[in-house]
Formats: structure tokens, C-alpha cells, sequence
């Protein structure tokens, strides 16, 4: 999933370290983000800010999960997750876990489920 | 001295009395009438008669003695005379003598003394010739030293630059593989230890790197591509120690040109390693990128000691790049002959001044010739790689098709922008690429540099083949099927010219 932009493995093609994209942090040191989390947007890229931040906040225009961003930005998931944290606390995004509700919804009611049982058993 | 006066007085005794009784007799005898004028007659002339006589005996007698005188005077002179004459012939004879005597000396020193210097002028001369073969031996023996120590030199040099360059092999490698690790460990214990490895590696990289740009190396990495100033900035920064200080103040876009960046990145990495070094531990070094008409002035300011004048002088000339040699190098201090090196390489200009924030400022100077402007990269998570739609087919042919030999990877990507919408979800991609004028701050469309050039090729481009809004059509034609594949191979070729880890 993050490798898929990638051109090879064992070469890097970008001259910047992850590290300086934190600032050497490698923990978020909070558990807002897990990797289905979704992320959206609250204001536009203002000039000036880090090219990561612009691109997230461009990319969450609707909502867009944590792994997603990461792997288009092709970076790991937890150094997304320390820049998701700095926007966070900026005020910059926001946000929401998928509701557990509307999976359940989306999940096939047991008579549904039993006439599969019946017709499978049928062949 | 004078005769005696006693013949004189027995002369004038005599004669008086002579005439005293002469005089007796006269005047008895004279009749006595004339008695009285003969006694006076007699009395005066014999009175003068005395007088006379005693004269005439001392005149006689004083002639005498002085003839005497006179003789005995002349036979002294005489005498002296042929004194002086002898002692004075005996003097001649002496002095001829004693000339003789020391003409012989003379002559017998000036033969010693000729012997003498000719012994010397021998044994001068033959020590100047031992002193000369001497020196031509020790010169043919510095001669030979001073060409193996030349050799040896340029053997060290190479090993260096052989070991620096394979030292650069392995902390590029070392680093992709990190990369990848990073990629692959999502727990952060390891995530943090892997960065931290990184950075690590990273510095050792730049110590390669540095000894490959002294000892003439060629440099460690090509790009093959512009990279974003932004990537520039980060990279630099991530190879020095105290990188967490950095602060960048940059909105640049532009790119530096593939194979001008990694110097440019070596270069900023070493100013800002010592801006870092040379400031308090927990000052912070601002790095602003300004962009003026020669180019683009990257300046690095510290808050640490301020440079005196000579100092700001001698690290102008460290940098000013006229002596390229090794005898300047201190050992201990190589940043600024780095970058004074790729300085020259890549026609940067360097200089130093006070900063306002108290420390030392160093400017930075690209010419234009390493700068490719509206170059959009998906270099970094760049805006325009990061919103491609996640339906890709389109964009594959569109590289192919749309990739020309001689063309980088920006004219592509900007391309397909133009290509890709109206395939997939126009309204989505409209808005999130950016192709379609965006607002800006000041509420006014904006423009992104190269995006009006790129939508022309475009639109030329699709204008041959068909409308804008068909489907690509599929040419059958075997040959326009093969120069699509090749050139599609050369694009390709052309962002991967160095397979193992980049280097050189």
C-alpha cells in the first residue's frame, strides 16, 4: 500500500530525511489518529507552511482516511500521524472515526443472511 | 775668557816708570825758568806715552789670545766636521744596510705569503667542489624525496577520494534502506530508534561527502531531477548535527537543477553546521530564501559570536575559492573550504556579513543557470503527485504518449493534469489539481508558473490525435507503436540512470 507510488526499493528519490519533516519527533504522543481515522480539512494551505501540510489540508477536502494520506504522500504512518497531531492542534483539521453504526447498517440482516446458508446447502 | 790684565799692568809699570824717572831727570836738568812747562810737558807726555804703551800691550795681548781662540775654534769645527761626516757615512752604510735586510724580508714574506694564498686558494677550491658535489647530491636526494612525497601524495589523495566515494556508496545505500525500513516498521520504539539511525547516517554521508569534494572526488549523488527549494532547505538541514534549531522561512517554488543540488545541498548543510556550531546551544539559525533578479540568495543568520572584521575576511577568502590546494586546510575546520570548492564548481557566490540578530550572517547566492522555475515536481509529496486521482490508467498512457525524449519528469506531470480531466470525475479534479484557476488570499485568481505553457502543449497535444473529450484511440500501426514504447523507455531511462543507491 505505501510502497505503490514508489519507483524501486533501495533508492530514495527525495534528498529531504523524514526526521526534518518532524522536527525529530518519531511520537505523536497522542492517540487521536489510528489508521482508519478520517481527516478533514478546516481552513486552506496558507503560503509559507510545510509543503506536507499544504498537500494534507488539500487532500482533506473530504474526508480522507490517515492510511490514505499516507500512502499518497508516500510516507510512514506514523510520521503522517505527528503531522496530523500538529495540525490538529492547530486547529487545522479535524478528525472523526468512521461510525461503528453505519458498518453495522451496511452489514446483511440474518434472513439474508440464512437464505445464503439455504442456498448454498442447495447446490 | 779674557787674557789676563797683568802684562798690561806690568807694560803700563814699566813704562811709568821709565818715563817717571825720565821725566825726573828732564825736569832737574831743565834750567829752572822752563822747569815748570817741561815737568807738565814731561808729566803729559809721559803720561800718554804710558797710556800708549799699556794699549798697545793689551791690544797685542788680546790679539794674541783671540788668534788662539780663532785656531782652536777652527779645529774643532774641523773636528766636528769629519765627525758629522764619518757618522753620517757610517749612518748611510747602516741604512743601506738595514734596506737590504728588509727588501730580503720583504721578498722572503711575499714568497711565503704567495705560497700561502695559492695553498689556500688549492684547498678553498677544492672544498667548494666537495661542497658543490655535496649539494648536487643532496639536491638530487630532495629531488627524489620531493617526487616520492609528491607521489605519495596523490596516492593518499586517491585513496581518500576512493574511500570518500565508497564511503558515500554505502551512506547512500545505508540511507535508502533506512528509508525503507521506515516505511516498513510502523511501531514507533522502532520508528524513532530508525530515525535516529538516519540521522546518524546522514551526517556520515556529509563527512564523505566532504573529503570526496577536497580530496576531487566527483560528488556523491546526482539527481535526476530538479528538486523543490523546500527539499533543498530539508536536506541540508537533515545532515547537521542541530538540525531541531533550523528554522526555514522559505515560500520559494523554485527547483534547482538536478545536478547542481546535492552541491548546493552540501554547501548549506556546512553553513548551516557551523551557524549551529558557532552559536549557543539552544539559539536558533533562521535560513530565509529571497529571490532576486541574479538569482536566488539563500541566507543563513545565527545569533552567535559576531565575526570580527578579519574573521569575516579570512572566511571569505577561506570561501573565495582562488587557492584550491590542501596546504590551507587547518584539519579541523573544512566546512568553508568546502564550500568554497563547490563554490567555484557550481558558480555559487558566498560571503559573510554581521547579522542583524546579532550573530553572522552568511549569504548564499545561486546564479540562474541552477535554477528551473515552474518546475512542479512529485519530487516531495508535491501538491501535484499528492491529489492524482486514485484511477490510474489514463495517466500510464498519457506518460507515454505525452513523454518526449529530452524532457524531464515536470513536463509529464503538468501535462497530465490537462490530459487526465475529462477522463475521470471532472469536478473533483478540477478543484483539487488546480488547473482551473485557483483564489488566492487576496481573493484574485492564481496563477501557478508554466501551468498556461503546459495547458497549450496540452491542448496541442490532444488536438492532433482527436477531440479533447474522446478516448484515447488505439493506433495500430506497428512502427507509431514502437517510437511510443521507446520513447516511453527513455523517459523512463532518464529518472533512473544510476541503479545502485545513486551514487555518483
Amino acid at each position: 500500500m505505501t510502497s505503490a507510488p514508489r519507483p524501486r526499493p533501495g533508492r530514495d528519490d527525495a534528498p529531504d530525511r523524514l526526521y526534518t519533516l518532524t522536527g525529530g519527533r518519531s511520537r505523536s504522543g497522542s492517540d487521536a489518529f489510528d489508521l482508519v481515522t478520517l481527516v478533514v480539512a478546516e481552513c486552506d494551505p496558507a503560503p509559507g507552511m510545510q509543503s506536507e501540510h499544504a498537500a494534507i489540508l488539500r487532500m482533506c477536502e473530504r474526508p480522507t482516511a490517515v492510511v490514505e494520506i499516507s500512502a499518497t504522500l508516500n510516507l510512514p504512518v506514523g510520521i503522517v500521524r505527528i503531522m496530523l497531531c500538529d495540525l490538529l492542534d492547530t486547529g487545522r483539521i479535524s478528525a472523526r472515526h468512521p461510525r461503528t453504526a453505519r458498518v453495522a447498517d451496511r452489514l446483511p440482516d440474518t434472513d439474508t443472511l440464512e437464505q445464503v446458508l439455504v442456498g448454498l446447502r442447495n447446490l | 775668557m779674557r787674557p789676563s790684565l797683568r802684562p798690561t799692568a806690568l807694560a803700563l809699570l814699566v813704562s811709568a816708570a821709565v818715563t817717571g824717572s825720565l821725566c825726573l831727570w828732564a825736569v832737574a836738568a831743565a834750567p829752572a825758568s822752563v822747569r815748570t812747562p817741561v815737568s807738565w810737558g814731561a808729566g803729559a807726555s809721559a803720561l800718554l806715552l804710558c797710556v800708549a804703551v799699556a794699549l798697545t800691550v793689551h791690544a797685542r795681548i788680546t790679539a794674541r789670545t783671540l788668534r788662539a781662540l780663532r785656531t782652536a775654534d777652527a779645529e774643532r769645527f774641523t773636528a766636528e766636521i769629519s765627525r758629522l761626516v764619518s757618522t753620517s757615512a757610517a749612518e748611510a752604510q747602516r741604512f743601506t744596510a738595514d734596506t737590504a735586510r728588509i727588501k730580503a724580508a720583504a721578498a722572503t714574506e711575499t714568497s711565503r705569503v704567495t705560497a700561502e694564498a695559492a695553498e689556500h686558494v688549492a684547498r678553498v677550491t677544492a672544498e667548494a667542489d666537495a661542497e658543490q658535489a655535496r649539494l648536487t647530491a643532496e639536491n638530487a636526494r630532495l629531488t627524489e624525496r620531493a617526487r616520492r612525497s609528491e607521489t605519495e601524495r596523490s596516492a593518499a589523495v586517491a585513496a581518500c577520494a576512493n574511500a570518500a566515494g565508497r564511503m558515500q556508496a554505502l551512506a547512500t545505500g545505508m540511507l535508502a534502506d533506512l528509508r525503507e525500513m521506515e516505511h516498513r516498521h510502523t511501531a514507533e520504539d522502532v520508528l524513532g530508534d530508525l530515525l535516529h539511525l538516519d540521522h546518524r547516517t546522514a551526517q556520515a554521508g556529509r563527512l564523505a561527502d566532504s573529503i570526496a569534494v577536497l580530496t576531487g572526488a566527483r560528488s556523491g549523488r546526482r539527481w535526476a531531477k530538479p528538486i523543490v527549494m523546500e527539499s533543498i532547505l530539508r536536506g541540508a538541514m537533515g545532515r547537521i548535527g542541530g538540525y531541531q534549531r533550523i528554522r526555514l522561512h522559505s515560500t520559494s517554488d523554485v527547483a534547482i537543477a538536478g545536478h547542481a543540488a546535492e552541491g548546493v545541498m552540501h554547501a548549506l548543510a556546512e553553513l548551516l553546521d557551523n551557524a549551529a556550531n558557532f552559536s549557543p546551544p539552544t539559539a536558533e539559525v533562521h535560513v530565509y530564501v529571497e529571490e532576486v533578479p541574479a538569482g536566488i540568495v539563500i541566507t543563513v543568520e545565527d545569533s552567535g559570536l559576531v565575526m570580527s572584521d578579519v574573521q569575516l575576511r579570512r572566511a571569505e577568502r577561506a570561501v573565495a575559492a582562488r587557492d584550491q590546494d590542501l596546504t590551507g586546510l587547518s584539519g579541523t575546520r573544512l566546512g568553508l573550504a568546502v564550500v568554497g570548492r563547490l563554490a567555484r564548481k557550481h558558480g555559487l557566490t558566498v560571503s559573510f556579513r554581521p547579522s542583524a540578530r546579532g550573530g553572522t550572517g552568511a549569504l548564499m547566492m545561486l546564479p540562474h543557470e541552477l535554477i528551473s522555475r515552474g518546475a512542479l515536481l512529485p519530487a516531495v509529496p508535491a501538491p501535484a503527485a499528492a491529489e492524482r486521482p486514485e484511477p490510474e490508467p489514463v495517466h500510464a498512457s498519457a506518460r507515454s504518449r505525452d513523454a518526449g525524449p529530452g524532457q524531464g519528469d515536470p513536463a509529464p506531470d503538468t501535462r497530465e493534469e490537462g490530459t487526465a480531466r475529462p477522463g475521470s470525475a471532472p469536478d473533483s479534479a478540477s478543484e483539487t489539481t488546480g488547473s482551473v484557476p485557483r483564489f488566492g488570499e487576496s481573493g484574485l485568481p492564481k496563477r501557478r508558473r508554466g501551468r498556461t505553457l503546459a495547458a497549450a502543449e496540452a491542448r496541442n497535444g490532444n488536438a492532433a490525435p482527436g477531440g479533447a473529450d474522446s478516448p484515447r484511440p488505439r493506433t495500430t500501426d506497428p512502427k507509431v507503436q514502437a517510437a511510443r514504447f521507446s520513447t516511453f523507455s527513455q523517459a523512463v531511462r532518464a529518472n533512473t540512470p544510476h541503479p545502485e543507491g545513486n551514487t555518483r
